[in-house]
Parts: C-alpha cells; structure tokens; sequence
C-alpha cells in the first residue's frame, strides 16, 4: 500500500502562499509604486499643497534671481561690445594699404571685425554728434581730421588682459601710429563685471543653499508627520526599497510640480509686468525690457524641483527606516 | 519554534531591560507574557520581530538565529510574523481595506487575490461591513478588529501581541480574544503579552511571568486550567 496516499493535507496554516503575482516583475512593481505614490498624494492633499507650495516658493525666488542676473549678464555682454581698439593716422591710407594692413592685423589673434574710417566718413560723424551745433564746425574741413581703423576684438579677448595683451602686438606693426582703447575704462568696467559676477555667485550659492535647506526640511516634516506609515510597512515585512519607492516618486512628482508652478508664475511676472521694466536699468536702450530665462536655464529648474524633492525625501526617509 | 537562549538585552544607558531569559515556545502554542510595566514584555516580543537585538544569547525562531540575521532578512522573517499593539498602528487615512491589504501588497500579490483575501479576513472577525471605513470612524475593539486582521491576512505562522486589550472594555475584550483562540486553531502560535488577569484567566493557556527582566514564573496550560477548577 502506498504509505504517501495516507497522508492528510495539513489543514494548518500554509504562510506566503502568494496565488497569483501580479507585479512581480520590474513593470508590475513600477505600476505599483507610482499607483501608491499617487493615492498617498490624494490621500495626504494638504501636506502635498505645502511641500509643492513651499518647492515652487522657493525655486521662484531662485528663478527670479537667475532672470535678473542672466539680464544683467546679457546687458555687460553688450556693453563689452564698445571694448574696440582704434588706430589713428595722419593720412588717407590707400586701398592697396588698407589691404596690407588688414592683413597683417588680422594675424593677430582676437581680431572679429576691422572698420576704416576715411576723413570723409570722421566728419560725417563729428557732425552727427554735434547734430544742432553744426555752426561750430563751419570751416572745418576734412583734412584736419585723422582716419583711423576701428577694430573690435573676439569675446574672449575683451577682458583687460585680453585688449593688453592684442596691444602690444599691434604695436609691433611698423605702420600703426598713435592708438586708442580706453585702458581705463575697459579696466573699470570689467573690475565692475568681476565684482557682479562674484557677488552673483555669492548670492546665488547663499539662495540655493537656502532653497535647498527649506525644501529639505518641509519634506522632512511631512516624512515625520508620516513615519507610523513607515513604521507598519516595515511590521509587515516590505523591503526598505518597497518602502521607499513611493514616497521617492512622491517627492519627485512633487518637485517637478512645484518647479512647474514656479516657472509658470515667472512667466505669469514676467508677461505681467517684468518684460518692460528694463528701462529703469538702462543699460541697454536699444533692447527694451527685460529678456526671459533662456530654455536651458528653465530646464534647469525643472530638473533642479526634480533633484530637490529626490534628494529631500532620500535623506528624510533614511533618517527614518530602521530595519 | 521560538527559542531564547540566555538572552540578555541592555539599553545604551546600561539599563538592563532583559536579563539571561530562557524560553521556548512550540510551533502552535499559545503563550501568554505577564508582568508589571518594565517587566520586560514590550521588549521580549521586540526581540521576536527582529526590532532590537539581544546583547548576549541568541533568539530562534524556527532554527533561524535573529542576530545573525541581514538587514535584507529582516523583512523575509516578518512575513510570517503578524504583530498587533494597544495602539492598533492604522493608518488614519487608508480605508480599512487598504490598511489590511498593506501585508499582501508587500508579499506582492495581485490585486484580485488581495481583493478576495481582504475580504475573507474581514468576514472572519467581523468587520466586512466597515471595508470602506476610514479608521478614525471605527470603536477601539473594531480598530483592534482590523489591526488583527491585518497581522492574519497572510496567515503568519506567529502572531505577537503588545497589550492588545489594552484600550478595550470586556464586551470587545472577548472578541480579540476569540479571534486569538481561532488563529491558534488554524495553527498559528500566538504569544500575547499582557497584564490584564481576567484575559489570562479565562484563557487556560500557558503562562511566563516576567519581573525585571527575568522570567520569575512559568505556569503550563494544564496547571493554569487545573487552577482554574481547584
């Protein structure tokens, strides 16, 4: 007789049977978070309303900061355009010179753009400028002015040391006489850059350490306010990772909003009334108003909300699992 | 089953809350944990969920020594512990349903069988019709109910208890009590730690007596139902 068929099934408990798995593969279990992440969202509306509030607060102050500073940016970028070094000659220079001389300043690195000024054309200015005082230049004629050859230097080559040091090799060129480049307004206005920049630097590291504390703290108050839930999931056996995923796809879905929020207020500023206030700066008169975030900073801050609630609940939620 | 082996447990202030305990529970007994407050039974049935472990000896639990155990192991073996507390620990804004189905979405069930099992749980101790109830809704005994449930819905082999009754009056005392009685049937062991005497009384189950930190008294079920008649 067979001794096996006697045997009753043990009508005890049969612990972790698990009949049918749905989600045990990656997608399945990605389903999962994200469908928890998002019910704990509906679930905890007024801590999700304060953690994205307070992320798309902060990164809006952050994001003013940067439009401000990118403008101030763009207005230096255009005012470095006047760095120009003009050589001067007592004479008309003939084609075939002007040619040669060309030539020869163009060897020099930095060099973006060469402009002759004949006696004809200096007078035709000199008159623009004293436009309503033209009886002061009755009897002046051509040939008391000089020409001269603008040449405007390559970005990269406008920097004090930069116009030094096209200078000096210039000078080494036989036909170029007496020369003109505002030495010390070029020193000025880029000491003045420097000092913008590092002060830029300095506030924005201090805004962004800020942002970045704010953040980290509201989402850590919102994981404590949560930590019973975290303290079952761990009693019932999840894994520190089963725990965590979905409140690191919470803190990212609400990073992402809260950046979101933030650039659609700084657009909102921006449409409203930011755009035509650049006049007051008047750095720039010829480009009126203030210039938007450039796309590459706004993606920066998207992905700044992205990394900030990440990181925020990472950290918090470290803090406290304890398996 | 459960196996302690001169198990001592010491704070960091060097309090010493457990002190060279020797016990062993067989598979599908029922264990009642006695004593004062700070007698040590909080932090006993700590030690047999893998939440704090013991300065010197060893905790089995099914052969399986806790210490050793990784941090990746941990929630392996709480799969087949279920723990229920005087404070019931559900989640205030999950439905009952959702605070039971907690244990099978971690085990990774799918949804129709978490669905089926939910409900066959909540038909066992008498809470199906509260399913959709948030927890604040419910009596003291009804969120005991659900916390039970909870620690059952996977059919743990061992179900540990802090002062479940703590919170309740005789009427819903019974009841938890019942649905111990009925999972220790199915063959679940179940170690509950209490000070409440009529619960012990009126259960005629084995009995350890904890004092600080010592196991000062063992009762066997025959003696305490011997007792019981004398």
């Amino acid at each position: 007789m067979n001794r096996w068929k006697k045997k009753k099934p043990q009508a005890v408990n049969k612990p972790n049977i698990r009949p049918a798995l749905s989600g045990s593969g990656f997608g399945g279990r990605t389903g999962y978070y994200f469908r928890r992440a998002l019910a704990n969202l509906r679930q905890n509306v007024f801590v999700s309303v304060v953690t994205v509030g307070t992320i798309s607060l902060a990164l809006l102050i952050l994001s003013l900061f940067m439009l401000v500073f990118v403008n101030l940016e763009n207005a230096a970028e255009n005012w470095s355009e006047k760095v120009q070094v003009t050589a001067y000659f007592d004479r008309e220079l003939t084609a075939q010179e002007q040619t040669a001389l060309r030539a020869k300043i163009n060897a020099i690195a930095g060099v973006e753009k060469l402009n002759y000024v004949s006696r004809d054309e200096a007078l035709k200015r000199f008159k623009s400028r004293l436009r309503g005082q033209e009886t002061l230049l009755e009897g002046v004629r051509p040939e008391i002015l000089p020409t001269s050859l603008e040449i405007s230097l390559k970005r990269a080559h406008r920097d004090s040391q930069g116009v030094e040091n096209f200078v000096a090799s210039l000078r080494r060129i036989p036909e170029i006489g007496e020369l003109q480049y505002g030495e010390e307004w070029v020193r000025r206005f880029n000491t003045f850059l420097n000092f913008m920049r590092m002060l830029g630097a300095l506030l924005g590291g201090f805004l962004l350490l800020a942002v970045v504390f704010i953040v980290s703290n509201t989402i850590k108050l919102t994981i404590y306010a949560r930590r019973d839930e975290l303290e079952v999931m761990s009693l019932v056996g999840a894994t520190p990772f089963f725990i965590k995923a979905p409140f690191l796809i919470e803190g990212v879905l609400q990073g992402g909003a809260g950046a979101s929020l933030s650039l659609l207020l700084l657009v909102a500023m921006y449409e409203g009334f930011l755009h035509n206030t650049g006049g007051f700066l008047t750095f720039n008169p010829a480009t009126a108003g203030l210039s938007f975030l450039p796309l590459e900073y706004a993606g920066g801050i998207l992905l700044a909300g992205v990394l900030l609630g990440f990181m925020g609940s990472l950290t918090s939620l470290k803090r406290f699992i304890n398996i | 089953m459960i196996q302690l082996h001169n198990v001592s447990l010491a704070y960091q202030n060097d309090a010493t809350a457990l002190s060279n305990i020797n016990l062993r529970i067989g598979k599908g007994e029922f264990v009642f944990l006695t004593g004062a407050s700070g007698a040590g039974k909080t932090t006993l049935l700590r030690l047999l969920y893998g939440a704090l472990h013991p300065t010197r000896g060893q905790v089995l639990i099914d052969g399986q020594n806790i210490s050793r155990m990784t941090s990746a192991q941990i929630p392996l073996l709480r799969r087949s512990i279920g723990v229920v507390f005087q404070d019931f620990k559900l989640l205030p804004n999950r439905t009952v349903f959702e605070n039971v189905a907690i244990t099978l979405e971690v085990l990774g069930w799918g949804r129709a069988d978490i669905g089926k099992k939910v409900m066959h749980i909540l038909k066992q101790t008498g809470m199906e019709s509260k399913i959709g109830m948030m927890p604040q809704r419910l009596s003291g005994g009804e969120q005991q109910r659900v916390a039970l449930a909870r620690a059952l819905v996977n059919d743990p082999k061992i179900l540990l208890a802090d002062e479940p009754t703590g919170n309740l009056d005789e009427a819903n005392k019974n009841q938890i009590l019942n649905i111990f009685k009925e999972a220790n049937v199915r063959g679940t062991t179940v170690v509950v730690a209490t000070h409440d005497r009529r619960l012990i009384d009126n259960s005629h189950k084995r009995l350890v007596s904890l004092s600080n930190g010592e196991i000062v008294e063992q009762v066997e079920k025959e003696e305490t139902a011997s007792s019981q008649q004398a």
